[in-house]
């Protein structure tokens, strides 16, 4: 019975064998479309020849830079990777007063842009820079990128067998290394991956807490100018370097064992250890989120920053962050759907290849797709260049995945017996998609939309580099005014950007199952 | 006009032979049920019949329409076949009324009221009327079942196939809701294919049993036939319990160690008997066998009129019946099924006797290739 059901339960995938070639053709454009800034820059760094991409590698500036992202990145993976794991262990193994507002908890550093972190810490302490402080931050608002993963692995793997490794003769700690760590292993260092892929490639942060790095030397060279193409090859590294993280995550992953979380509240009564272990839960969400908000507040309420804000300004910055997301989001959900189409249905080399290209936004820093764009707007259509046209397909490349993530799995949660069923009822293939599929799954393609719109309205570095002169983001006055020290200033800003993006990523989370913990 | 005809169908991923020429035959209005263990094929044979999977060779025929042949292929949607799966399958964002209204055209003014009252009618069929405005997830099992079914009867097709409909459902309802189906399908004089690896089911409810294995059917015959008379160990295995004993073919009739047997012999149609002498595999049911308790007073050397002398040594009690394990005194155990209220204890001295003819098979010579089909599923276990 068994290798039959599980051929029938099979996903729809499995058994309609080849895809429609329309489908096939349609979803490589839209994925092709997101390989347009790495093919790009690499193009454009081929054009630079060998013997000056070796010259400019070679240059002590630009080992400084890397080696200072990659000690960065490492550092704040390793503090990511003990505190996360710390923390899912006490949140889902202890009996804590109302678990799932804590796991809530835990997931809001998620919701806050690491530069609004950032800028919340300058409130507090203006001369809050360098390594150290970078670490700090950047590690305190990654953390759920571990937590989560490793939360919702260690509820699969049930007290169960330990207890049995247990009546085995070990002990306690002896009874996790055996039983429970090879099952959280591949789930805690995809997380911490995904932080490092984070560390790497996050702008705002350290060029506010002036740290050089990669991306602010990327920044730094094409404000400058003169030595484009130096930009060009230190995001070239930048992308070398996010490449092999994620390789490493992509292939981490496939081993996390997805095993039917039972949602059982822990077993353990921490007793007088509550305190202590609600701290540890409380420094990621605490530094993360409410250190910087109070500083933000505080600034706010201030009677000097009321009395100045611009209130024309501030709407003309509200009115073109909502106008880019809804575009964004449009062009990125349109620009998905095939492939998620695609990807739920079928399988094969092609359609995974197809599916992988579509992700690649995922590892693409977003001063890199940028950087990218702007070469290529000046060199293949030159009237597109600073034009809202550009920004706006930067973001649909950035945020693909996050649509085609989403949109899959709503499609592919569509059974096939229902296809099956349509079909015996007689309605074509087309007819199935209009009044069986398309239906079904639209809740998730809203979901996709929204959550595209959400990280437009956060993205800053590529705004930056491709905004059309005269149009500003909350994300971009935030950061021109707190790099020029103007705190009060910014926070209107800062607060609208809360507002906007921060509480719906909150709230979108919490309808999705409190925080999803799938990262 | 004929029911539906199947002719040397064969269907294939890459390499992998899934059917190897099917040939079947269903006569109008019958209920015909494929029956085979895990990974048969008989899941795929439905599918390629409904059109869900193409077919490498061999036609498919409803009526005198001619549905999959090397030349032509109609798409599902066009076959006019009703499709029952094993999860019922209800559209989740539409009523009980209109999931079972989906395949009806939607038509105009007076379209409406018709199809209006198909529905109602279709509901009340299946002992649903007035749930139609009913959400599926408001359904218990049994329930979304039954509009799975009302939903596939709803255009009148040609043919109802229905893969493992009851699998699903705990053992009380599937029992109780297959009865009634099988009935409702007779009713409509619904043609109907049944695909179920549950021989109780198959014997239960078809008229005709196809016993399916890696690809290929095995036998084709009523349920008695199938049961009485199975066309190899293996399919004697699958459709019920087995006693097998070693024997020896002896003018016409089977030497074992119950005595000289009437015995009939299977290998297959046309086959001549074995030679005088030859060995056999005998197989028999365990209600062939019949337990009595010895009270001493025979003659031990009496074998025939009165059962051979064996010692029960274990009872699976069923509560209806039990299986009773004896050993026989030539130190051969068999197994018998004894009516609840007349069993033995375990140790009481008994003697077995044989009250029906019993079957002899070839031995077979040749190493049987170890598959996991040859342990199938549950049925002999039971």
């Amino acid at each position: 019975m068994t290798l039959e059901s599980a051929t029938r339960g099979r996903s729809p995938r499995s058994r309609v064998g080849r895809a429609p070639a329309w489908l096939v053709g349609l979803a490589a454009v839209c994925a092709a479309a997101a390989a347009i800034p790495l093919v790009y820059l690499v193009v454009r760094s081929a054009d630079a020849g060998l013997a000056e991409l070796a010259d400019t590698l070679l240059r002590p500036r630009v080992l400084t830079l890397t080696l200072n992202s990659v000690v960065l990145a490492a550092f704040v993976t390793v503090t990511c990777l003990v505190l996360g794991t710390l923390s899912a262990w006490l949140l889902t193994r202890l009996r804590l007063p109302s678990a799932r507002a804590w796991l809530l908890v835990s997931a809001l550093p998620l919701a806050v842009p690491s530069y609004l972190a950032a800028y919340g810490w300058l409130v507090w302490f203006p001369g809050f820079n360098g390594f150290w402080a970078s670490w700090l931050v950047l590690s305190v608002v990654c953390t759920p990128y571990v937590t989560l993963p490793v939360a919702a692995a260690l509820r699969g793997a049930s007290g169960d067998l330990e207890a049995v490794a247990r009546t085995l003769g070990r002990g306690p700690l002896g009874a996790f290394r055996a039983a429970t760590w090879p099952r959280i292993r591949p789930a805690a260092i995809a997380g911490g991956l995904l932080v490092g892929l984070y560390a790497l490639s996050d702008f705002g942060l350290v060029s506010m807490l002036r740290f050089q790095t990669l991306t602010w030397g990327i920044n730094a060279a094409y404000g400058a100018s003169f030595d484009r193409n130096q930009a060009a090859m230190l995001a070239l590294v930048l992308v070398v370097l996010a490449l092999v993280v994620v390789a490493g995550e992509r292939r981490s992953r496939g081993r996390v064992v997805h095993s039917p979380g039972r949602n059982a509240p822990g077993t353990i009564r921490p007793g007088r250890a509550l305190v202590p272990a609600l701290g540890v839960l409380l420094i990621a969400p605490g530094l993360g989120v409410a250190v910087p908000v109070a500083g933000l507040v505080s600034r706010l309420v201030d009677a000097e920053t009321l009395r100045e804000i611009d209130l024309v300004r501030l709407a003309e910055a509200i009115g073109a962050t909502l106008g880019l997301a809804v575009a964004g989001a449009l062009v990125a959900a349109v620009l998905a759907l095939p492939v998620a189409a695609l990807a739920a249905r079928y399988r094969g080399r092609l359609v995974s290849a197809i599916e992988s290209v579509g992700f690649l936004g995922h590892a693409l820093p977003g001063i890199v797709v940028g950087l990218s764009l702007v070469f290529f707007t000046l060199s293949v259509m030159p009237a597109l260049y600073q034009s809202v046209v550009v920004l706006v397909f930067g973001y649909a490349v950035l945020f693909m995945p996050k649509a085609i993530g989403t949109m899959r799995g709503g499609i592919a949660a569509v059974p096939g017996s229902l296809l099956d069923v349509s079909r015996m009822l007689g309605l074509s293939p087309l007819a199935v998609w209009w009044r069986v599929t398309a239906p079904l799954a639209l809740p998730s393609v809203g979901i996709g939309a929204l959550l595209v719109a959400i990280s437009v309205m956060k993205e800053l570095p590529a705004t930056l580099l491709l905004r059309p002169t005269g149009i500003s983001t909350l994300a971009t006055e935030l950061w021109n005014r707190t790099t020029v020290f103007e705190f009060g200033a910014a926070a209107p800003y800062a607060a609208a950007l809360v507002l906007l993006a921060a509480v719906p990523a909150v709230i979108l989370s919490g309808i999705r199952g409190v925080a999803k913990e799938e990262v | 006009m004929s029911g539906v005809s199947v002719e040397d169908l064969r269907v294939g991923y890459g390499d992998a032979v899934v059917l190897d020429g099917i040939t079947l035959t269903i006569p109008r209005g019958s209920l015909v049920a494929v029956l085979g263990p895990s990974g048969c094929g008989k899941t795929t044979l439905l599918r390629a019949i409904a059109g869900l999977l193409p077919a490498t060779a061999g036609t498919i025929r409803v009526g005198d329409r001619l549905l999959s042949s090397a030349r032509n292929t109609v798409p599902p949607e066009k076959r006019g076949i009703g499709w029952v799966p094993q999860d019922a399958a209800l559209f989740p964002h539409l009523s009980v009324g209109e999931n079972i209204g989906f395949g009806l055209p939607r038509g105009g003014r007076g379209g409406r009221e018709a199809r209006r009252a198909r529905i109602d009618e279709l509901a009340a069929i299946v002992g649903l009327g007035g749930l139609t405005e009913r959400a599926p997830s408001q359904l218990s099992g049994g329930q979304a079942q039954r509009v799975s079914l009302a939903r596939a009867l709803a255009s009148r097709p040609d043919l109802m196939l229905l893969d493992e409909p009851f699998a699903a459902l705990d053992p009380l309802l599937r029992s109780a809701l297959r009865i009634e189906v099988a009935e409702l399908l007779r009713s409509q004089q619904n043609t109907s294919l049944l695909v179920t690896h549950d021989q109780e089911e198959a014997l239960s409810l078809a008229d005709f049993i196809a016993v399916m294995r890696h690809g290929r059917i095995l036998q084709w015959g009523t349920p008695a036939e199938v049961y009485e008379r199975p066309a190899s160990l293996w399919v004697a295995g699958f459709v019920g319990d087995t006693v097998e004993l070693d024997g020896r073919w002896s003018d016409g009739r089977a030497e074992c160690a119950f005595g000289l047997l009437d015995a009939a012999y299977q290998d297959g149609p046309g086959v001549a008997e074995p030679q005088e002498g030859a060995s056999v595999r005998v197989m028999l049911r365990p209600e062939w066998l019949r337990v009595v308790d010895d009270r001493g007073d025979a003659d031990p050397t009496d074998t025939g009129a009165r059962g051979v002398p064996a010692t029960v040594t274990a009872i699976a009690y069923a509560g209806h019946d039990a299986l009773v394990s004896v050993l026989l005194d030539s130190g051969q155990p068999v197994r018998a099924r004894i009516a609840a209220p007349d069993l033995p204890a375990r140790g009481t001295r008994v003697r077995v006797s044989i009250r029906h003819p019993v079957l002899a098979y070839p031995v077979r010579t040749d190493p049987v290739p170890a598959d996991p089909d040859s342990v199938p599923d549950d049925a002999t276990l039971r």
